[in-house]
């Protein structure tokens, strides 16, 4: 019987969804080119809208949906560093038991502090070096990680023994039994990490960018510009009109990234479960 | 001619546990033999296809066995998000095949499994039956010098089960490959297996030949003959 060559898959060729053939695509497109374009424009933003809040009179939907860019950019740069850090300190947690040991009950404490507890001590270290926006993202890294090792961890606990013992009779080890198994295994629960991280940063940073409580006799010349110091700076100032415009900017954004962003992601991952 | 795997006063302890899971251990194996493993649960059965897959060492004794072997697992342990065929490519991509050759052998065994219509489906998509054809496919397809299945139909009803059984005899009458199965049921043992080896409690309780010509018919008188011989054995 002629064998259909029609039927066979041929993978190469298979366009639609199908993930990155190796660990340096992978990196490579998710990690580096992400990086270097939010790196481009961050810095473009932050030239670009005002470093400090000034009382500003004309609260436009323009100005808020700048704040909002910038933060949404801080938020980002901030995911993009925790996955970079999260993701391989997971996988070496996973895969060395006296790592687990000693390093899971040193987070479970961590992690039960707030973390703006810390944000003092670290505004400090980045005042001396005038660079305020590193504080911010420095604390949602912090966050964000935390939420991404969890999750990852709690995922590759859970990959049924027959998997790992497939994978090593058919010469699945190393590098390529990370890339092939482990990360694609991953996948939902890096996602829902993902989902808890974003949710923890917008908490944070809209907090986090008023500096200038966490600054001994701070003024609000130092604080970072941003969706979070506006709606602070205009309830405080009593600008209830513009709060509330605010508030519709980020309630949006963040119904809009829900249906675009995470809603997608949530029904990819489905594809990557075990029964 | 020397036999393929050969086990000679083999031992196996896991740490923690004070009584060891295999006790000299001692059989052989011959090239294109259907070698059965049957007991009681927790008589070592497993453990001995482990040490023949190499997911584990031996504490004592020898065993000698072929690097080459593949493996079928009674749950599947299909990527559920790779498709049929790059399932069955796995350990061909694993060893960097180059992909033509790949599609060639992939193509033969998804021949031989019946498995063409499904190529492009997922696991999810399929049945129980169809997903230990593609487990069977996987292993075939690395052409190893041993084919291993570990309770591959326990998870199956009788009438998927005997299909594969017949699948699986035409298979090992085209290929001659070497096997070696855990069964948990005495009649499937008898029904497919040159060799049954009976194991209790870590030992080898006794090694049973089976002359009846294939294809074996389970109504016969001699295979019931067989089959109580070995009862006989299991419930001592």
């Amino acid at each position: 019987m002629k064998i259909q060559t029609k039927h066979i898959h041929h993978y190469h060729r298979h366009m639609s969804v199908s993930y990155p053939a190796s660990i340096h695509q992978r990196i490579y497109s998710f990690v580096v080119i992400p990086l270097a374009v939010l790196f481009v424009v961050f810095f473009v933003l932050s030239r670009l809208g005002a470093k400090n809040l000034p009382l500003q009179p004309m609260v436009t939907w323009g100005y808020l949906i700048s704040a909002l860019s910038i933060t949404f950019a801080r938020l980002l740069l901030a995911y993009a560093l925790a996955l970079i850090l999260a993701i391989p300190l997971a996988l070496f947690i996973n895969h060395s038991p006296k790592a687990e040991r000693i390093l899971f009950p040193l987070f479970d404490v961590i992690q039960s502090v707030p973390v703006l507890a810390f944000f003092p001590v670290v505004i400090v270290f980045f005042v001396h070096y005038n660079f305020y926006n590193g504080a911010a993202i420095f604390i949602l890294l912090l966050t964000m990680a935390w939420s991404i090792v969890f999750s990852v961890v709690g995922g590759l606990q859970v990959i049924p023994s027959d998997i790992k013992a497939a994978a090593k009779v058919f010469g699945l080890t190393g590098i390529k039994y990370v890339d092939k198994v482990l990360l694609p295994a991953v996948v939902p629960y890096l996602i829902t990490g993902s989902l808890l991280a974003w949710a923890g940063g917008w908490n944070i940073i809209i907090v986090a960018e008023v500096l200038h409580t966490y600054i001994p006799g701070g003024n609000a010349g130092q604080d970072l510009f941003g969706i979070g110091s506006v709606l602070v700076a205009t309830s405080a100032n009593n600008q209830q009109h513009a709060f509330f415009m605010a508030m519709i900017v980020l309630i949006v954004f963040i119904a809009l990234m829900n249906f675009f962003i995470w809603q997608k992601l949530l029904k990819y991952a489905e594809r990557f479960k075990f029964e | 001619m020397d036999p393929i795997i050969s086990f000679k006063n083999v031992s196996k302890t896991y740490s923690g546990n004070p009584l060891p899971s295999l006790s000299d251990v001692s059989f052989d194996v011959s090239e294109g033999e259907f070698f059965c493993l049957v007991g009681p649960s927790g008589c070592g059965k497993s453990t001995v296809l482990k040490i023949i897959a190499g997911l584990e060492e031996a504490s004592g004794g020898e065993a000698a066995k072929p690097k080459e072997v593949a493996m079928v697992f009674q749950s599947g342990a299909l990527l559920p998000w790779l498709s049929v065929y790059e399932n069955i490519a796995l350990g061909l991509k694993a060893k960097s095949v180059e992909s033509k050759k790949i599609q060639e052998e992939c193509a033969k065994y998804i021949e031989m499994t019946g498995l063409q219509e499904f190529t492009n489906k997922y696991p999810r998509d399929l049945s129980g039956g169809q997903r230990q054809r593609v487990g069977l496919a996987r292993a075939l397809a690395v052409e190893p010098k041993v084919l291993l299945l570990d309770e591959p139909f326990s998870a199956l009803d009788t009438a998927t089960t005997e299909e594969l059984h017949k699948d699986l005899m035409k298979i090992w009458q085209a290929t001659k490959k070497t096997i070696v199965m855990v069964s948990h049921s005495i009649e499937e043992a008898v029904s497919l297996a040159d060799r049954i080896m009976l194991m209790k409690a870590g030992r080898v309780e006794q090694i049973f030949q089976i002359t009846l010509p294939y294809p074996r018919r389970e109504l016969a008188a001699e295979f019931m003959r067989d089959v109580q011989s070995i009862r006989k054995k299991f419930f001592e």
